[in-house]
């Protein structure tokens, strides 16, 4: 295909990349046809891509061939065209990553700037076929860049242009997939470490009825997805149960950090307005816990694999017990307030681990709870998720509380995982010993000291 | 520090949440049953906030959980019967809706169960029924295990409840909703003597059920005539006035008779169409029956017996709903009054020795009277006691539907034929009457009664009359109101008097018939029946009175009370009677004197009165005539007579007071006959009762 960029090169910018994207098309489909295993899009096309396509400079010394506003609108018109109209799934797909699929080189950024405007206006034009690719490319690639993929969409829809909000609502039912690993991203991006990190109380309205309409939505990726164990390093998570966990437990002091003097008007709005959401989020993630043991054991994979990660949860635990300390150190005005809304996240942190373990999500020991969780205040229902349930009660129906560690059955990581690990050794870190945690001295056998009191 | 105060706690922390922020609560309810899934409390709580919300989906599915997973706690019996009311009513509020969507939203296996399971725990026969009935409807394979036990369950309710009348809940259960279900499972095998056994219940009471009469407050109602008895409400004990409709109850026991009739592999059995076809094909059907023996006669006998009694019991209602609908709640009474069956009295002004001479071929005529208006003539071709074809006379405008009402008659009476018309047949008949005790019906008796008259036999007639005054007996818990009975009995009365009067039985018995009958007169008039029925009545009784009395009248002794009273009698119908008036004017003559001081009370018959005063000339014999009331009642309303001329030179040489009476009474001519009359029974009521024959 190298030939043709003599072709290519005394044509106009747009007549070019026009040119370039029809023979990709025709290479690609031969490629297919060809039944070589693994397909492979050759360097020479990939360096044509960046240089007809995304305008990357060739060398030094050649002048850098620009776009205008316009003839970028009309080569994405192409593109979504081109995509559509192309009706085999693997030619889209490779078509996709030949022109998207991050090469770690300077074309990189034009990369990123044009799939951006591209997937934002696969979204307002409903081209299903992009949205399952970027589904796809969200999936494989980078999380640092898909964060920077989600924020582009966030801007789009929700900050950039007013009213726009229903138009990014539709994706849940246009691409499952897609809408699945937008709300990862959504989430990994929005950590509630600062105001900034903080989702716009539309995309967090849209997220919060996502979910509650179809709970099974944050599973589609996982359910669609061959598990191998071969996850693309530091990629999105298979789910984004972790990172709305995080947004339940941080919500109520993390929102509450807001209310500083400086921003009384409107902060106190969107509290009173976040509340609910997160309240009902929060039912929907356990909701969505509830439904594993189900699909883990038609997978085969109950008790093996871990959707919530033992480190993102033990950040968390640690980031939820600094914020307690700043809340506990502007508590001298509203320490009532601050005591309620501080027991509020623990209940919630209580709660889903409880419920996590208890379905399969999770995978450690209450031992292995306790540790991560020993520098955290007291709460009631903490405590005795800690300390588990008293185990004379009688009942002989009881199923399995909790996976147990040691099981016959080799974990395996959801989570990108370092090649280093054999196969067969358990890959989530939920072993029992966590030194980088201190942990509370507690005897097996004894009452737990902290079990609440009624 | 127990596993039970945790759970207290857990719920206690949901409850204070629940009205604030309701997925909190959820939450932590959520929460606690992965810690204590065992604990019933927790479940309890989550279903109670879904069902609350009225959230059917998830309240039906925590509702299963704690189905499967406690199965013995009594708080989920309580939540399970609610429903399974809920599911048994005609409720339609909104909460009944939803416990019925709940109980939708549950896997059939565990609404089978849970149906099972709250029939277990039902110590209620009838609800225990309704249960189990909602458990066959819904799973017809369940029919197979329990559609006979529930059957039969509550025939035995019945049977150990003393239950009065087939009309009843438990009967009402079975033959409306478990027999269908059972005869139409092919599943099942059933003995052709069960579903014969079945056939009959089913028959007992939909016939009970249309001839039900009517409830006794709604009678009084009627009494005014303000309410439609079409409005009328009813309620089968221990049941909603809902479920005690039933609808098209002739064609739901033909639909059964069909399903029956093709189970037991009846003969030419085609699916049964409609009544009347049937009692042709087994018409037809019994011409084969004496050739046929042992089991297929016998089934041969069942059918023909089943079949012909539904046709009968069928048409005799038709007829007596007809004739009678005052008996029956939901047949429009008000279209047409009450009829009866009796003899045709036009013969009574037949000279009394052709009749004396002839009772035995006299043409007895029959007719249908009703209370009104009617042309009364018949013919009647054949004599006396076969009576098979004999014609029934009706005023075709005062009873519309006549044709329909005299083919009812016909049908029934061929069907009643049928059954005596072989001894096996009469023997299964008189069993099912046996057992659903057809002597205390009223109606029928009174059809059968109708249909002795018309056969002509009236001394069976008057026995059967008899016996219907002993179903009159106001019987306990049934209180007749008294508007009825006394209708029932007078026309009991006046059929019995009928009868005696084709017998020739003007001297037996006939004291009390007559005095009966002016009784009837009197209160007709007053209380009894519609005001227009007496037209058609009194002149009945007349034609009777006349009949007692002519004959003593004419008699060689003399007896000039008699004589009298005839010729009062006599105007009535005038000129029929002029050739018994003529005889009588004969008797005076040859008597040469005559003493009836009522006679310008009563006689208001111009041509009467123009013979009477003939006889006093010289010309007509010079009779002595003694008509006034010791002479003195006329004198007083001499005043108010208008001077008439009359004919044959009366008002030459006869005495004054004489002159001035016959004047009076000529201007009295135009007076109404019937109230003339009416007054003669009224105020001669004792005077006629001494004088009977």
């Amino acid at each position: 295909m190298g030939d043709i960029r003599q072709s290519l090169l005394p044509r106009d910018v747009l007549s070019a990349a026009k040119e370039l994207l029809y023979h990709l098309d025709i290479y690609i489909c031969n490629l297919v046809q060809s039944g070589r295993q693994p397909p492979q899009v050759d360097a020479k096309t990939l360096e044509l891509v960046e240089e007809f396509i995304l305008h990357a400079p060739k060398d030094r010394n050649a002048p850098a061939r620009r776009m205008s506003a316009l003839q970028e609108l009309q080569l994405l018109e192409i593109m979504c065209s081109c995509f559509q109209e192309q009706s085999r799934d693997t030619v889209r797909q490779l078509m996709f990553s030949a022109l998207f699929s991050l090469q770690g080189n300077q074309a990189d950024e034009s990369r990123m700037s044009l799939l951006g405007k591209l997937v934002s206006m696969a979204i307002a034009v409903g081209r299903v076929p992009i949205l399952e690719c970027a589904a796809t490319w969200l999936q494989r690639t980078h999380r640092v860049y898909c964060v920077r993929l989600a924020q582009v969409l966030v801007d789009d829809y929700c900050s950039m242009v007013p009213g726009s909000v229903p138009t990014l609502q539709n994706i849940h039912s246009t691409s499952p997939r897609f809408c699945c690993q937008f709300i990862t991203a959504v989430t990994t991006l929005y950590d509630l470490a600062s105001e900034e990190l903080t989702p716009p109380l539309e995309l967090l309205q849209m997220i919060v009825s996502w979910i509650h309409d179809d709970p099974r939505l944050v599973l589609i990726t996982f359910l669609n997805t061959p598990l191998s164990g071969s996850q693309p390093i530091s990629s999105l998570d298979v789910t984004p149960l972790g990172g709305l966990v995080r947004w339940c437990v941080k919500a109520p002091l993390a929102y509450r950090r807001d209310k500083k003097p400086a921003l009384t008007n409107g902060s106190t709005e969107s509290e009173a307005e976040a509340g609910p959401l997160f309240s009902a989020l929060h039912l929907s993630v356990l909701q969505v816990f509830m439904l594993l043991p189900n699909i883990l054991n038609e997978k085969g994979l109950f008790g093996r694999l871990a959707l919530l990660q033992m480190e993102s949860l033990a950040a968390l635990t640690s980031d939820l017990s600094r914020l307690l300390d700043q809340a506990d150190k502007h508590a001298h005005t509203s320490s009532a307030e601050t005591h309620v809304l501080s027991q509020l996240a623990l209940d919630r942190l209580a709660q889903a681990l409880q419920v996590a373990m208890a379905n399969g999500a999770l995978l450690c020991s209450r031992e292995d709870l306790r540790a991560i969780c020993s520098r955290l205040p007291h709460n009631n229902l903490l405590q005795l998720v800690l300390s588990g349930p008293v185990m004379y009660y009688n009942n002989i129906h009881t199923p399995p509380l909790t996976f147990s560690p040691h099981s016959a059955h080799s974990p395996i990581a959801s989570h990108p995982t370092h090649p280093a690990h054999a196969p067969h050794t358990p890959l989530a870190t939920h072993s029992s010993s966590h030194p980088q945690y201190t942990t509370q001295p507690f005897m097996t056998g004894m009452p737990f000291p902290f079990r609440p009191s009624h | 520090m127990s596993a039970q105060k945790d759970c207290e706690f857990l719920v206690k922390r949901a409850r204070e949440l629940v009205s604030d922020d309701p997925c909190a609560a959820k939450a932590w309810l959520i929460t606690a049953r992965t810690l204590y899934p065992a604990d019933f409390n927790i479940q309890y709580e989550m279903y109670i906030i879904e069902r609350n919300a009225e959230r059917t989906a998830s309240a039906g599915r925590l509702l299963y959980d704690m189905f499967i997973n406690f199965p013995d706690q009594p708080i989920v019996w309580r939540e399970i019967s609610v429903i399974t009311a809920a599911l048994r009513s005609d409720s339609q509020d909104k909460h009944a809706q939803f416990l019925r969507g709940l109980f939708e939203t549950l896997p059939g296996r565990v609404q089978c169960e849970m149906l099972l399971k709250a029939t277990e725990q039902c110590f209620n026969t009838l609800e225990k029924a309704e249960m189990l009935l909602l458990l066959l409807k819904r799973f017809p394979e369940s029919v197979v295990q329990h559609g006979v036990n529930l059957g039969e369950t509550l025939l035995e309710a019945e049977a150990s409840e003393n239950v009065e009348t087939a009309v009843n809940c438990f009967r009402k259960l079975f033959v409306c909703d478990v027999l269908p279900l059972v005869i139409n499972n092919m599943d099942m095998r059933l003995p052709a003597s069960l579903m014969q056994k079945y056939m009959l219940k089913a028959a007992e009471f939909y016939i009970g059920y249309v001839t039900r009469g009517p409830s006794p407050d709604v009678q009084i109602q009627g009494k005014s005539g303000l309410v439609s008895r079409g409005s009328q409400r009813y309620v089968i004990d221990g049941l909603s006035e809902k479920s005690s409709v039933v609808a098209e109850p002739w064609e739901r026991l033909l639909d059964i008779l069909a399903v029956v009739g093709a189970r037991c592999e009846w003969q030419g059995d085609k699916g049964q169409r409609s009544y009347v076809d049937m009692l042709q094909r087994v018409k037809e059907l019994c011409r084969y029956l004496p050739g046929l023996e042992g089991d297929t006669r016998f089934r041969c006998c069942s059918q023909v017996v089943i079949c012909t009694a539904l046709v009968l019991f069928r048409s005799a209602f038709l007829y007596v709903s007809a004739v009678q609908p005052a008996l029956f709640q939901g047949v429009n009474a008000l279209s047409s009054g009450p009829w009866i069956l009796v003899e045709d009295l036009s013969s009574v002004y037949n000279d009394v020795e052709v009749e004396r001479g002839a009772v035995k071929h006299a043409h007895k005529k029959r007719k249908l009277a009703d209370g009104r208006e009617r042309t009364m003539s018949s013919d009647d071709e054949e004599g006396l006691g076969k009576g098979r074809s004999r014609h029934i006379v009706v005023n075709k405008t005062e009873m519309p539907s006549w044709s329909e009402t005299l083919e009812s008659f016909r049908i029934a009476r061929e069907s009643w034929d049928l059954l005596h018309s072989h001894d096996g047949l009469e023997t299964e008949f008189k069993k099912i009457c046996a057992s659903w005790k057809t002597d205390s019906w009223l109606w029928f008796r009174i059809f059968l009664t109708d249909m002795i008259i018309y056969q002509g036999q009236y001394r069976k007639a008057l026995s059967s009359l008899l016996q219907m005054a002993a179903v009159q007996q106001p019987q306990p818990g049934q209180q007749s109101p008294t508007g009825q009975t006394s209708l029932e009995h007078h026309r009991a009365l006046i059929q019995q008097a009928s009868c005696h009067y084709a017998l020739g039985e003007y001297r037996v018995n006939n004291t009390e018939v007559v005095m009966t009958l002016i009784v009837v007169i009197i209160s007709e008039h007053n209380v009894l029946l519609l005001p227009c029925t007496t037209k058609a009545i009194l002149p009945f009784c007349l034609q009777l009175m006349l009949a007692c009395f002519k004959l003593r009248a004419f008699a060689d002794s003399r007896d000039d009370l008699s004589l009298g009273h005839v010729v009062v009698l006599l105007q009535q119908d005038w000129p029929q009677g002029e050739l018994l008036f003529l005889k009588a004017v004969d008797k005076i003559c040859q008597q040469g004197s005559f003493q009836y001081e009522n006679f310008f009370n009563y006689v208001t018959n111009i041509d009467m009165l123009e013979e009477f005063a003939y006889l006093r000339t010289p010309e007509g014999g010079r009779i002595q005539l003694e008509l006034l009331p010791n002479q003195g009642m006329l004198i007083k309303s001499q005043s108010v007579c208008l001077h008439h001329t009359v004919t044959r030179g009366i008002t030459k040489g006869v005495k004054e007071d004489f002159r001035l009476a016959m004047e009076r009474q000529v201007s009295r001519c135009g007076e109404n006959l019937l109230s003339v009359l009416h007054r003669f029974c009224i105020n001669e009521k004792i005077i006629i009762i001494q004088s009977l024959p």
